[in-house]
Formats: structure tokens, sequence, C-alpha cells
């Protein structure tokens, strides 16, 4: 075999029992840590929910919002959340409408973070309301109050795009596992036997049950897409709509889509890595995948810090002096160190370690993919909070000071997103074992007389058959 | 009869920064006393609030009042933003907020340029013997709703139910809200802009009539006339 | 229902079954029809199974966006003109509002009509009780004919051992 030891790390040769085994022991073996894992996370968690209750109760004066920051940590949350969702549409569904190989093992790691990470997302616009409760009447049923949401309220567009968007990522996430719960339904016994034949529909495997799926995914690939652009787009215009100094920017729409998929891709590699360590799948998910996932967060990278600098540049050079106050107070004044901080974790750490080769190893890409993070929450918290602290009139200028309230539900929050995907990971395989097997058929029967890399590998760089290596 | 279409013109040079407007609003309106710990935190509900700005340096310092109080904009950036239509405009020209269908998303008020619009972040209290005094043609709010200055609707409608009683025109000047009404200097003017006669619409027509932040395009209809020392030295 | 089918440990074998249970169709009174195939993986790119299979998803995708599109035009416009709320003389209908709320309608009057299309084309769920063995998620390849003449089930047999068989089991469910 002529592929050097470099190719041969990239090439997943797995007996196929061995794949299974491999990705089915989460499902069947729980072990004493999980039991400590979800036990510690719904500890530290569920205070939120109290919490939550006590804010309906008392008031909404118990956060820290006051006249004139009326939203803060909640509405940082939201965008924060729904931008960290586009992790799954990006990888699966551009990789997948692109035939790109090494997505296989990715994919389904993406498309959980997605549906959890709009789960979440999506309790803070009724989390944030004053009077919670009544979050229904943003959805448009006959009534006899005469209470009819206003089609012009981008909070209206926002229900609507994020009632999408949740449906088509459960439809992406759920349709590819009906498989892989099949192959639990056959190895179960018991109850949990029970289980999984209701969940696996009674799929069997036909080619006609395997073409549907086929077309199901491919439409839903093309689909999801200008979904999941449309979902960030409004959730941005939630702040361009109001005339407020330095939300009302046109660069809002593209720049919020390119900061979603930047974070969502920083929250998939940690993600994928702490999977890889926490269910020993080093033999799927390999350095090249962090490798490519590293790339293309190089490329968001780049791209996140050229919408910052054009929009700050033309507020710079627009001089006008509403905008500037909330200008300086960012760069100069009271967030300064927060905006610095945000420059070095989502451009200046990260660009060196994930533009060097030689540092875009895993654990490369999962420290520049955390610093990241943390930068993309101090973006949301910097595009939502500083300039409600400087609108026209400087009489009405303000301050904002989270209270213990908001804090605990943000932890609380973070915590159920992790609790959830740990959840998942028992009860799905988190590496699609199909996709993953039907990956090592790329080549027809008749080029392997010609080929020199086992034919029943993977060859993670390109699905296309190698006549060389 | 012609459409009302009301609106308010303030005369800066008059304004001697009293504040008995303010004090006037919160009595018509049922508008509760936060207390001196919510209104460190900025949370005073002031529908109507003197804002006080100093020009000049010492010892040539002038202090400059302006009431300001919801602008009642015609192209109200609150309005669209509403989800559930609580914030709409009203045939007479008001911006009308709808307590009731009111959730609390607070988008209005980020909308407002003149971040005229209160929030209720906890349940409205008063003390015993002072709930005797609230006044009884104004709703309360409760908890997680916006409110506004709503240029006294209840004395609008009053008066519009006595002058049909009275099978009579609304004259100029009988509606007065009650900031207009407690005003010492006078300051305050209110009526109809539709009708070319009113005082209103004289003194909006002033030399000295300007607007706040016109240049955000949100239309308001509460004319401010500037100082005459603001065109020249004193 | 009588069947016979036979659990191949690979694609090669499978397809050499496949061909031969084809070819032995009128040998046997056989409805080609009635020769299944299963497994735990999409055996498309081994190009052989996926030859008749069409469906008309791909279409009514963009029907049920159209439909979708409809619903959100009639959400907004009709709705907002039969109950109008005072705009003070601002549109009762605004048009680009309307528009996002037929775009986001339309793209989930999509993916509805893609999981109903789904559903009734693959006609899952079915719980009944169907030709399956749970060896295909061990990896095997299934081959067999779901409709089974007692007379021709020896020679069946033979044939599908031959192309490589590791075991031809039969399923009843009658």
């Amino acid at each position: 075999m002529a592929t050097n030891s470099a190719a041969q790390a990239n090439v997943i040769d797995i007996k196929a029992e061995k794949i299974r085994k491999d990705l089915l022991l989460p499902v069947f073996h729980t072990s004493r840590r999980y039991y400590v894992l979800v036990f510690v996370l719904g500890a530290i968690g569920l205070p939120g929910m109290f919490v939550y209750a006590y804010q309906m109760y008392e008031g909404m004066g118990v956060a820290g919002i006051t006249r004139p920051v009326f939203w803060g940590f909640y509405i940082t949350n939201f965008v924060f959340w729904i931008g960290i969702s586009h992790a799954g549409t990006l990888i699966s569904a551009i990789l997948r409408l692109c035939n790109a190989g090494w997505r296989r093992p990715v994919t389904r790691c993406a498309e959980a973070i997605t549906v959890f990470a709009l789960a979440i997302g999506a309790q803070y616009p009724i989390i944030h309301l004053g009077r919670s409760w009544l979050f229904f009447w943003l959805i448009p049923y006959p009534s006899e109050r005469g209470i009819w949401p206003n089609f012009r309220s981008p909070l209206v567009w926002d229900f609507f795009a994020i009632s999408t968007y949740l449906t088509g990522s459960l439809t992406f996430l759920l349709l590819p596992i009906i498989p892989d719960w099949a192959m639990v339904r056959d190895r179960a016994t018991g109850v949990r036997k029970r289980i999984y034949t209701v969940l696996a529909l009674g799929w069997r495997g036909t080619p006609r049950e395997w073409h549907r799926l086929e077309v199901a995914m491919r439409i839903m690939a093309v689909t999801i897409l200008p979904v999941a652009v449309s979902v960030h787009t409004i959730v941005s215009w939630d702040f361009a709509m109001a005339p407020v100094p330095m939300w009302h920017s046109t660069v809002f729409g593209p720049y919020f889509v390119a900061g979603a998929i930047f974070s969502g891709i920083a929250a998939l590699i940690i993600a994928m890595a702490l999977v890889r360590k926490a269910l020993h799948l080093e033999e799927y998910l390999k350095p090249l995948h962090f490798d490519n996932l590293g790339k293309l967060l190089l490329v968001m990278s780049l791209l996140w810090i050229y919408f910052i600098f054009a929009e700050r540049l033309t507020v710079w050079y627009g001089n006008q002096p509403a905008e500037m106050a909330a200008f300086w107070s960012i760069q100069r004044g009271r967030f300064a160190v927060l905006f610095w901080t945000m420059i070095c974790c989502n451009f200046l750490i990260p660009f060196p370690i994930l533009a060097i080769k030689k540092l875009r190893t895993i654990a490369g890409t999962v420290i520049a993919s955390s610093t990241i993070v943390v930068g993309m929450w101090l973006e949301r918290f910097l595009i939502v909070v500083p300039p409600l602290e400087h609108k026209y009139l400087p009489y009405d200028w303000g301050s904002y000071r989270p209270t213990w309230v908001e804090i605990t539900i943000t932890v609380g929050t973070f915590m159920g997103m992790i609790l959830l995907y740990v959840l998942f990971v028992k009860f799905v395989p988190i590496i699609s074992i199909w996709e993953l097997k039907g990956g090592q058929h790329a080549k027809p029967i008749a080029e392997q007389a010609n080929a020199t890399v086992n034919p029943a590998a993977i060859r993670l760089d390109s699905t296309l058959p190698s006549t060389n290596s | 009869m012609a459409h009302r279409w009301w609106g308010m013109v303030i005369d800066l040079d008059r304004c001697t920064g009293c504040e008995a407007c303010v004090a006037a609003c919160h009595a018509e309106n049922n508008i509760v006393t936060v207390g001196a710990g919510q209104a460190a935190r900025g949370r005073t509900m002031h529908w109507i609030h003197v804002e006080r700005y100093w020009e000049g340096e010492f010892p040539n310092i002038r202090a400059r009042f302006q009431p300001v109080l919801c602008q009642q904009c015609d192209a109200a950036p609150c309005e669209p933003v509403c989800p559930t239509y609580a914030s709409y405009h009203n045939p007479e020209g008001l911006n009308a907020q709808v307590y009731n269908r009111c959730i609390g998303t607070r988008y209005c008020a980020n909308a407002c340029p003149y971040t005229a619009r209160y929030f209720n972040w906890f349940n409205p209290a008063w003390d015993k013997p002072l709930q005797l005094q609230l006044n009884p043609d104004v709703s309360l709010r409760e908890v997680g709703v916006m409110e506004k200055c709503t240029f006294c609707n209840q004395r609008i409608l009053a008066g519009e139910i006595k002058a049909k009683a009275e099978n009579r025109e609304l004259r100029d000047g009988e509606v007065k809200p009650a900031c207009v009404q407690s005003c010492p200097t006078t300051a305050m003017v209110f009526g109809d802009l539709n009708d070319p006669n009113s005082q209103v619409s004289r003194m909006s027509r002033s030399v000295r009539a300007t607007t706040l932040l016109a240049e955000v395009g949100t239309l308001p209809k509460v004319t401010y006339l500037e100082r005459e020392s603001s065109h020249g030295d004193e | 229902m009588n069947a016979i089918y036979g659990l191949f440990p690979d694609a090669n074998s499978a397809r050499r079954a496949l061909t031969a249970l084809r070819a032995a169709c009128s040998r046997f009174h056989l409805n080609p029809k009635a020769i299944v195939i299963m497994s735990s993986e999409p055996l498309e790119e081994e190009g052989f199974g996926w030859e008749e299979e069409r469906t008309p998803m791909p279409w009514l995708a963009p029907l049920g966006a159209l439909v979708g599109a409809g619903v959100g035009y009639a959400l907004s416009d009709f709705t907002q003109r039969s109950y109008p709320l005072p705009t003070g003389g601002m549109p009762i209908v605004a048009m680009w509002p309307t528009g996002i709320i037929m775009y986001e309608l339309m793209m989930l009057g999509a993916i509805l009509t893609t999981i109903v299309a789904f559903v009734i084309a693959t006609g899952l769920p079915n719980y009944k009780k169907r030709l399956y063995d749970p060896e295909v998620t061990n990896g095997k390849i299934l081959v067999g004919v779901s409709e089974l003449d007692s007379d021709c089930r020896a020679e069946l047999e033979q044939l599908l051992y031959q192309d490589g068989a590791e075991q031809v089991k039969e399923f009843s469910n009658g």
C-alpha cells in the first residue's frame, strides 16, 4: 500500500462490526460517571428554573435591566444561542450538498447542537417578557379578545422564523436517526427494545425506504439553508429596525449571519472534542475533521473581523454625535475592556492558531473555539447594551448592571444545553453509523482492481475514487 | 366635525423647571413613586420629566429646562415594533398604549428615541391611605406592562362627552391635560392641530418653533418654542 | 405470506443473488416485484437495487412551498383586512412584513410537505409483523422472495446458497 502514514491517519479503516460496537456502546452502557455528570448538570442548572419563577412572581425589577437599557442579558443570550444553532446547518446541509465525505462522522453532532441551541434560545424571548405567561399572544389564533399579532413587528417575524427553523432542523436531525434506531432496536432487550421499536417506526432497510430517506435529506438540505440565513437575519432585525444609534445599521443582517456561523462552528468543535474524549471516538473523529473545521473557522474569523471593521469605520467616519457616544463608550469607555477582550478572543488569538497548519491540531482548534465562544457572547452583549445606554438624549443615558437573577438564569440555560446534549448522546448514537459505513462504499466495484488503498476504507479527504495513492 | 389631531406646544422661554407638571401627572394618572432605591437605578416613572441642561461656563452658566413627554409621534417608531398592537395610533392622532395587550417585550421603549416610555418593574403599590387619592378615571397597571403619557386621554374623552351632551363643539383650550393645567407660567398649550385657528396651531407656526430630534423622522406632535436668548447672547 | 430469504455477507454476493433471482423469475413463476432486498446502509453507491425507485417528492416540496406562501399571504393579508386595527392612517397591511411572513411559511410548507411525503412514501411508521431479520443491522444483506409457492422452495434455497448466502431462512406471518 503506497499510502504514507499521514494519509493513513486520515483514513477510517475499521471493520464494520467494530464501528457498530464502538458507536452503539454509549447507548447500551451507562457508566457511573455519566450519572454523576447528569446529576451535577441538573443540580447547577435547575435553580435557573426556580429563579425564573421568582422573576415572574416578583416582577422584572429583580433583574438588572432598567430605563433606558430595557434589554440585557436575556436578549444577549437569545441572540447567542440562535447563533450557535447555525452550526448544524452549515456542516450538514452545505457539506451534504457539496458531497464532502469528511462530514459523515460530524453531521449528527452538528445537527444535535442546532436543535438544542434553538430550543434553549427560543426560551429567552419568553423569559424576558414582562408578562411571560402571555407569550402565546404572539401565536396567531382566533380569540374573542381581539388579540392579533402585529405582523410589522420583528418579534413576530422571530416567532415564525424560529418555529420554521426548529421544525426544519428537528426533521433534519430525526430523519437520518431512524436507521440507527433500527440498529439499536435489533440489539436491545426488554423495555429498551419496546421503546426503540416504536422509535424506529418499523424501519427495515428496503431500497424504497433508503431512497426516500436520501431524497428527503437532499430536499431538507436545500430547504434548511435559506431558512437558517433568514432566521438570523430576522433576529438581527430586532435591533436594526429600531432607530437606536449603532443599531440602525444595514450591515446587521449579513453581520449576524456570519457571526452565527462563526460561533456555531466553534461550538461544534468543542462538542466534537468533548464527545471524542468522553466516548473514546478517536478513530472516528480524526485530526482531519478538526483541521477542516478549523480552516472554516479561520475563514469565518476573517469574515467577522471584516464586518466589525466595516461597521465601526463607517460609524466613525459618519461622526454623528449620538452614534459616537455609543462608539467611544465601547472602544475607550466603560466597555473598553470587554471590547478589546472580544477582539482578542475572536481574532487575535484564534487567527494564528488556525492559520498556522502546525498549530491547527485538535487541541489548537479547541482552544481557538473556546475563546471564540466567549468572544461571540461578548460581541452580542456589546451589540445590545452600549447603544441602549447612549441613546439620543444625554439626560436619559443610563447604565446596566446584571443581577444574580440574570446570571443564574444564564448559567441555568448553559447547563441545560449541555445536559440536553449529554442525554442525547445516551439515546442516539452520536455518529451516524449508516452514513459512516455508507461512505465506505464510495468506490464502484470495478475500480477496486486499480486502487491500492484498502477499498473498504473511507478516505476522508474525498469521496471520489482515487486511482492511485 | 373635522377629525381631531391633538398636539402640544411648550414655550421653553417660560419654563422655570418647577416640575409642577410632573407632580400633576403623577396625581392625575395614578403613577407610582418607586422609592429612592429604584430611582437610583433609573427606574422612575415620570411620564413627563423636566430635563435640565447647563449651558456656558462659570460665571455665565445658564440652566435650560425642557419638559420631555411622549411626543405622540405621527411616524412613531414604537408602533410597528409592538408584537401585540399594544402601541397603536388612534384616529385622533394619539399614540395609545393598550395595557391589556402589553406582554412586556419592552421593544417599544428601546425604539423610542426619547425613551418616553416607562415599564412597571414591580406591581405598583400605594401605602394606605394613599390609595384613596387614586384617580378613578385612569386604570391601574400591573407588573410587566409598559405605560406612558396619553395626553390625559381620560380628560379628552370627558371633554368630548360633555360637549356632546351640551350639543356643541369642543372649545379650544377646554381640554387641558394635567400638566398643561398645572403649569404656573402657562408654558404649555394643548389643542387641536387640525384647527388652524387654535392656539396650539398658531403657536406651532412661530419662528421659534422646533421639534425634538426632528432628524430621526418621528414627526412628533409636541412643538418646543426655543428660548429667545438661544439666538444670541443673553 | 410465506417468504424465503438469504443473508449475504457483502454487496457482491447479494448482487449475484439478485441477478440470479431476477433471471429465475419466469422459471419459478415469481413476481419480480416480490423480490426483496434489505440492508443496513443505502446500496445506491453499489449500483443496484434502486433502478426502479421513483418518487414525486422533489416536486411535492416546491408545491408545498407554494401552498405555504399562500397560507402566509392569507394569514397576513386577509386576517388584517377582516379585522382592521386602527393605525392612524398608515396602511392596514404592510407589504414587506407580509413578504417576510410569506417567505417563512413558504419554507415551512416545503418542510412539512417533505415530512408528510416521506411518511406516505415509505409507509412508515409500520409496526405490523413483516418480513425482516435483525441480522440486517449486523451488516448482512437480505435478498429474498416474499411471495413463495412451496413448490420452488428447495430450488430457491439452492440458488441462494449457490450465490453466497450464509444462511437461508423462511418467514411466515400467516
